[in-house]
């Protein structure tokens, strides 16, 4: 190989690390997204109205998050919980504003998969809690949607 | 394209077998809220349909009486625009449980428009020929779906630019209206169920808090709505009680004049 071939091959090394660095650092939000979404996918036939707008961030092996978020009785509620990191575990549950478990029985969570249902008893404040409970990276990037019917 | 859909399709099959097959673990029956008072994130502002919905279960709901057209005062500053912006947005889902297609699609102009005097209007156009379209075809499902990424688009350019201010004053916008049109609603037909639907006061708080943080807006309504929620807040933080007809009928006055301000010049 030729010096400018060498130089050209070595740019061309470079700039493949950086877009895969790239996608690696700031893509994972998304992607995690990505898995949330496709939870939520079969639940969409059933009628269930998905929003756009989602949270999302990154937590270590047995760190919790709360969302909080304003549910209204009359309506049914799902929450789906997505990680990019296959063989995370990961968690999501509904409280009531004093702290009590809310949720139905029939959540269910899979891998990096989870879900939570709830159908109000009363209009008010509700703490949605994410956990990754084990994953191999340090950081484990999630994602929340949630819909409603 | 079409590959795509198919591992989707086959990705959300997969999925819904993971949901027969699994189940969650056993959760806490109790957690102590103060404790996560460090992790908390923001609240998600919900759509006027959300609640819309909710309120249609307790009864029929004669919608075309609250579907708003008119045109409004044009504004140039910003805050002014976005704060009009996420009010026809709720305009629009309120079209949308009137099933009033020619409304659906003169608010998807509109919104276009003030899309435009705010610069995000390249994020919105596709969405507006959405919404006509669906409209059209008077698939309502699609105009909802629209109308929420419209807000959501809108948005996320907002926050792109850190214009985040701006993007809040949209959800607040779009709260004010949807609570203007359920206080006229349950004002007209009370019910303590229906009531029980303004028992919204992190909502209240996170906006209060958010509107302290934008001094910089020397736009006149801006403090009207300020000095307003003060107002309301004692009549929608009422704990476990039930909340009144009359406070649902001086909520309705009160949205409703700051529903005025938004809409017409100082």
């Amino acid at each position: 190989m030729t010096p400018f071939g060498k130089i050209l091959f070595g740019q061309v090394i470079l700039l493949a690390m950086l877009g895969l660095f790239r996608l690696t650092a700031f893509a994972s939000v998304d992607d995690a997204q990505t898995f949330a979404l496709q939870a939520a996918e079969p639940y969409v036939k059933q009628g269930f109205q998905v929003r756009e707008d989602y949270w999302g961030g990154d937590l270590g092996s047995g760190e919790k998050k709360a969302v909080r978020q304003q549910l209204f009785k009359g309506n049914e509620y799902w929450f789906w919980l997505g990680t990019e990191v296959e063989r995370a575990k990961i968690s999501v549950h509904i409280y009531d504003s004093d702290g009590k478990l809310a949720e139905d029985p029939d959540g269910w969570e899979k891998g990096h998969f989870a879900a939570a249902h709830v159908i109000p008893k009363t209009t008010g404040s509700y703490f949605i809690i994410v956990s990754v409970e084990d994953s191999p990276e340090e950081r484990t990037h999630w994602a929340l949607v949630y819909g409603f019917r | 394209m079409l590959l795509f859909t198919k591992h989707l399709k086959l990705s959300a099959i997969a999925v819904a077998g993971l949901a027969l097959c699994a189940h969650a673990a056993q959760a806490p029956q109790r957690i102590d809220i103060k404790q996560l008072s460090k992790t908390v994130e923001d609240v998600v502002v919900p759509l006027p349909n959300e609640i819309f919905g909710a309120l249609n279960k307790l009864g029929a709901v004669n919608w075309k009486e609250h579907v708003r057209t008119d045109k409004g005062a044009s504004f140039t500053e910003r805050p002014r625009i976005a704060l009009l912006l996420g009010t026809v947005i709720a305009d629009g889902f309120v079209a949308v449980q009137a099933e009033d297609a020619p409304a659906v699609k003169e608010i998807g102009q509109k919104v276009l428009t003030l899309a435009k005097g705010i610069g995000v209007g390249n994020s919105i156009t596709p969405h507006a020929k959405a919404i006509t379209e669906a409209a059209d075809k008077r698939d309502w499902e699609s105009v909802r779906q629209e109308l929420d990424r419209t807000q959501n688009s809108v948005q996320q350019a907002m926050n792109e630019v850190h214009d985040e201010k701006l993007s809040q004053l949209v959800s607040l916008g779009g709260w004010l209206r949807g609570t203007e049109v359920l206080t006229s609603v349950v004002t007209k037909h009370f019910s303590p169920d229906g009531a029980e639907l303004l028992h919204q006061p992190d909502l209240l708080s996170y906006f209060q808090t958010r509107l302290e943080r934008m001094p910089e807006y020397k736009v006149p309504i801006l403090h009207e709505i300020q000095e307003a929620l003060v107002d309301v807040k004692p009549l929608i933080d009422v704990g476990n009680r039930p909340i009144p007809r009359e406070s649902v009928k001086k909520i309705n006055d009160i949205t409703t004049r700051l529903g005025n301000g938004i809409v017409t010049r100082d």
